[in-house]
């Protein structure tokens, strides 16, 4: 699969994979919102049809609160079930918390799991090296807890 | 004494602050407390232009339009001269979209409020969503005139003059900005952006040096960030002045950041005079080269390993391609066979694949104790081999044997169901689909295949209830939820499946809601027009702006519009009975309000509870579509939807066969002559052409026909037609050549078969021609039977039953060949079937 930067052309495809894929969704206005505001950190993976098969969707929390760095946030990942366990996830996952480095000199990359979501809490822990920061009570719509999680960025 | 004159006297302090207190409450969205203040004014004064104005405003926020634009409309003829009555009326025109006579209206504004930022920013604004761009030039000199210190208006400035083409002065707006700009933050994000928006304006005015110099201070001067935007920029330049070498450590440094870029491998490669589109043996052969060292050198990026697939032939590329299986069976990746099956369209690199995947699972079968993993992903692949390849019973076999080993993987179930699918069974593909959700309901990807399978297999209740299970639960149905969320893939869906069932004012529902989703998407982009230039963002603005421009070349709204368009031609083509409604739109009419009707009974308090809150949604006034296709104009509509695509789709033959057949009814010779003349070039084989170019011949003829006995010439049209059908070739051997000539397949006959008829063949000949379809060797399958059996009832031949007997022994697996009665009894049976597996299970 060729992964590469998110165009704001890749808009349809990311939201198309959003929406077969997981229960968060979003209009297309904040996927743009994402795109034109942190262009570097949102990468896509697509087929040799042009079709987006993964996506990472992130941006930077860069008005953090007191006593908290300018940091990461991954808003959105996924892979479709077809194209599983090709690692592409992780690459995804990787090129973008470069970038957060990079341009914005990230310190930490954060994101939110529901707490019942085994698969997803076992790749970022176990896979990506991410902890568990907080738990967050009723984080999702449905009222599901979501897990805060946090992986520094900077030795 | 004329009520302007009345008007222009001030008001008195009493009512002023009144004013004052009612723009504060407009701006807080009180609009209640709001009207009453300007009654109070207006009771004194009910000539007052600006609050006459006002009140139009604050009536239409509380949905009062029509009325509100009246007031409005009432203000400014009592008050012409005031910036406010002429701000408002652009208000109201932005809230209805109309940028056009929004901006008139501003401008108004501005010539009796010179300086009045506000308006300002927001005329530009507009400006820019209707890209014209000297309007938009004029409005930012202007703020940045008033305002010099704002960061924002330099930003601004600069943007507009890149769009209206004024490189030099962007650069020059920018040289200024940067020289204020020395005592910026240490590292700021948006001066890294700005500075690489400027390199990329002198890259495109091809003052190569500079950028590059440009690039390089600012880079040691630790200003710009982007390490990807800059090289990429970077081998640009490079490229442009033949320096080979720059480039080509630019890419390398690409694809070090990026090791799974085939762009980056792409360029890298065309920079060494290799062109992937266009190979010759010795570099076919270098490329592979580097493929190999690039693997070698990034084990973990799977790109170039893939890409060396591709390129690659004879020998070594059956080495590397075994290597490839082998490794992702044994890791077990799904994706494998999707991943390798372009390779297939090489004969000799199919024959390696099978020989191998072959080879391998006997070595399997014949081990005592297989690897389990590998062992069910290898029969996965084999599954999808076969399948691809139309063996649709030895893909089944191997699924069955699969699923003995492994019940529990619904990757299984789902490519079972993709084989019946393409075997001609739609609704077995759904069950099986289905039980694939089941063996894991939280997987909204195996939720949306059931669904998909169910709406494709016409349950569409079910697929509904399906949807439901991941769409909100506040929301009045999981329908309106994924409109809301737009969801293409949901929509296309149901509109095809409403289509291809005849109901037809659902079908243009889904498919209008499609175009109105383009149209909001084309609206998303108004407020990033102020907002990029605080942001700094441009070079991904300018990104924007450019696929907003060609948002309507989207294959979605392509194929939306083009269905529409086919629904309107079926409303003009039916005896005019009544309005548009076909005998399904009234059945599915029928059966929705005893739906509707029982829902009521069976729960009649959920009215309610449904709060009156601004947040419901608004009701449903055409639930069934039954208004979309009651249109007394549906030509004029098709054309409407087809307009903007002879535009931006101009590589879409579909595109072209829809704008012909909307042509040739309109009578518009001349464009439905450029429209087959696009599709020729386009794909000159297509059956749909040639039944095409048939049709417009006889309407020539028929045209010259009353031009003899009458007055018009048609004779300049007459000519047209030669380039498509040569003037010394009868329409009935363009035919019959047509049906001997090219590959022989199921759609090339009935493409001969329907241009025979149209020429006025007996239907005898016709269903003689359509015999040919059991010819040994002509491509057939469930799908393209089955519109050979349309067509023959169409035209109520008497070989139907005969042709859908042979179908069915000819499909074996198929049942959409099935009778109504058929169908009923095997539906039952299996459920019936699926109701004991169940209680064995409990």
């Amino acid at each position: 699969m060729n992964i590469r930067r998110a165009r704001p052309e890749d808009m349809p495809g990311m939201q198309a994979c959003n929406l077969q894929n997981l229960p968060e969704n979003y209009v297309m206005k904040f996927y743009i919102y994402h795109s034109v505001s942190w262009p570097q950190l949102s990468f896509v993976a697509e087929d040799e049809k042009g079709r987006i098969v993964g996506y990472i969707l992130a941006k930077i929390e860069d008005e953090p609160e007191d006593n908290d760095e300018v940091h990461g946030h991954v808003n959105s990942i996924s892979v479709l079930r077809s194209h599983r366990r090709l690692g592409l996830a992780k690459k995804l996952m990787l090129l973008s918390q470069q970038a957060m480095v990079d341009v914005y000199d990230a310190s930490y990359c954060a994101l939110h799991v529901r707490k019942t979501n085994k698969a997803a809490l076992g790749l970022y822990r176990d896979t990506l090296g991410f902890h568990v920061d907080k738990l967050e009570k009723g984080y999702y719509a449905d009222g599901e807890d979501a897990y805060a999680m946090k992986l520094w960025l900077k030795s | 004494m004329p009520p302007a004159v009345q008007a222009k006297k001030p008001l008195p302090s009493k009512e002023q602050t009144l004013f004052k207190e009612l723009l504060a409450q407009y701006e807080a969205s009180q609009y209640k407390r709001a009207l009453k203040t300007v009654d109070q004014i207006l009771k004194k004064f009910p000539d007052h232009g600006e609050s006459l104005a006002m009140k139009g405003l604050v009536v239409a926020h509380m949905g009062r339009k029509e009325e509100g634009l009246e007031l409005v409309r009432k203000g400014i003829r009592m008050d012409l001269t005031s910036h406010i009555v002429w701000h408002v009326f652009g208000l109201m025109k932005k809230s209805e979209r109309d940028y056009e006579e929004a901006v008139k209206s501003y401008l108004v504004a501005l010539r009796y409020d010179k300086d009045n930022m506000n308006i300002m920013r927001d005329a530009a604004n507009m400006q820019m969503q209707l890209r014209n761009y000297e309007g938009l030039v004029d409005l930012r000199l202007s703020l940045l005139r008033l305002r010099p210190n704002m960061r924002q208006n330099w930003v601004a400035a600069a943007i507009a003059y890149y769009f209206n083409g004024q490189l030099f002065d962007a650069k020059y707006v920018l040289e200024i900005y940067e020289g204020v700009l020395k005592n910026a933050p240490a590292r700021d994000t948006e001066t890294s952006e700005l500075l690489l928006f400027h390199a990329r304006i002198l890259y495109e005015l091809e003052r190569y040096k500079p950028a590059l110099e440009f690039l390089e201070t600012h880079t040691q001067m630790r200003k710009i960030f982007d390490r990807t935007a800059v090289t990429e920029l970077k081998t640009k330049i490079y490229e442009a002045l033949g320096k080979q070498d720059d480039a080509d450590e630019c890419w390398r440094i690409l694809i070090d950041i990026n090791a799974e870029s085939y762009d980056y491998y792409t360029g890298f490669l065309k920079n060494r005079a290799i062109d992937l589109g266009n190979l010759t043996d010795e570099t076919k052969a270098a490329a592979t080269r580097y493929f190999q060292d690039f693997s070698t050198q990034y084990p973990k990026a799977t790109a170039p390993k893939r890409l060396a697939l591709t390129y690659s032939s004879g020998d070594q590329f059956a080495d590397l391609v075994k290597a490839y299986i082998q490794n992702g069976l044994e890791r077990g990746i799904p994706s494998l066979f999707v991943d390798l099956k372009s390779l297939y369209s090489d004969p000799t690199k199919l024959a390696e694949i099978s020989s191998f995947i072959t080879s391998f699972h006997n070595s399997q079968n014949s081990s005592s104790s297989p690897e389990p993993a590998t062992y069910i992903w290898t029969l996965y692949f084999l599954a999808q081999h076969h399948s691809h390849l139309g063996h649709h019973s030895e893909a089944l076999s191997v699924l069955d044997t699969a699923l003995q080993h492994t019940p529990t993987l619904p990757d299984l179930l789902t490519l079972r169901a993709k084989v019946l699918k393409r075997a001609g069974d739609p609704w077995g593909a759904w069950r099986s689909a289905e039980e694939a959700r089941a063996l894991d309901g939280q997987d909204r990807g195996l939720n949306w295949k059931s669904a998909k399978y169910a709406i494709r297999a016409q349950e569409l209740e079910e697929g509904q209830k399906l949807l439901g299970l991941f769409t909100k639960k506040e929301a009045p149905s999981p329908a309106w939820d994924l409109e809301e969320m737009q969801s293409f893939a949901f929509l296309i869906e149901e509109g095809d499946a409403h289509f291809r069932a005849g109901r037809h004012g659902l079908a243009l529902k889904r498919y209008k809601a499609i175009e109105r989703i383009f149209g909001d998407f084309e609206d998303d982009q108004f407020d990033f027009h102020g907002y990029v230039n605080r942001k700094g963002t441009l070079n991904v603005y300018i990104d924007m702006i450019n696929w907003e421009d060609r948002l309507r070349s989207h294959p979605i709204y392509i194929r939306a519009a083009l269905q529409a368009s086919r629904i309107y031609l079926s409303i003009y083509d039916r005896p005019k009975s009544k309005a548009g409604e076909s005998a399904e739109d009234k059945k599915a009419k029928k059966k929705a309000k005893k739906a509707a009707a029982d829902a009521k009974k069976a729960a009649p308090a959920t009215d309610d509870k449904l709060p009156d809150n601004p947040t419901s949604p608004p009701k449903d006034d055409d639930p069934f579509g039954e208004k979309l296709i009651s249109v007394n104009d549906p030509l004029e509509q098709a054309a409407k939807m087809l307009r903007p695509l002879e535009r931006s789709a101009t590589w879409s033959f579909e595109m072209w066969i829809g704008s012909f057949d909307v042509a040739l009814r309109r009578r518009k010779y001349l464009q439905a002559q450029r429209a087959l003349q696009y599709a020729k070039s386009l794909e000159p084989q297509n059956p749909e052409l040639h039944v095409r170019i048939l049709e417009y011949h006889l309407a020539l003829l028929s045209l010259h026909q009353k031009g003899t006995n009458g007055s018009a010439s048609p004779s300049p049209v007459a000519d047209l037609l030669k380039s498509l059908l040569p003037e010394e070739v009868t329409p009935d051997v363009y035919n019959s050549t047509w049906l001997q000539s090219g590959s022989p397949s199921a759609t090339r006959i009935l493409a001969g078969a329907r241009g025979a008829s149209a020429l006025g063949a007996p239907v005898e000949e016709v269903e003689s021609i359509l015999q040919g379809v059991w010819g040994e060797d002509v491509a057939i399958n469930p799908q393209t039977a089955l519109q050979v059996l349309d067509y023959l009832r169409s035209i109520q031949s008497s070989k139907v039953e005969e042709f859908r007997t042979r179908s069915q022994e000819k499909f074996p697996l198929s049942t959409i060949f099935k009778t109504p009665d058929e169908w009923k009894a095997l539906k039952a049976s299996i459920q019936n079937e699926e109701e004991k597996e169940e209680v064995e299970v409990y």
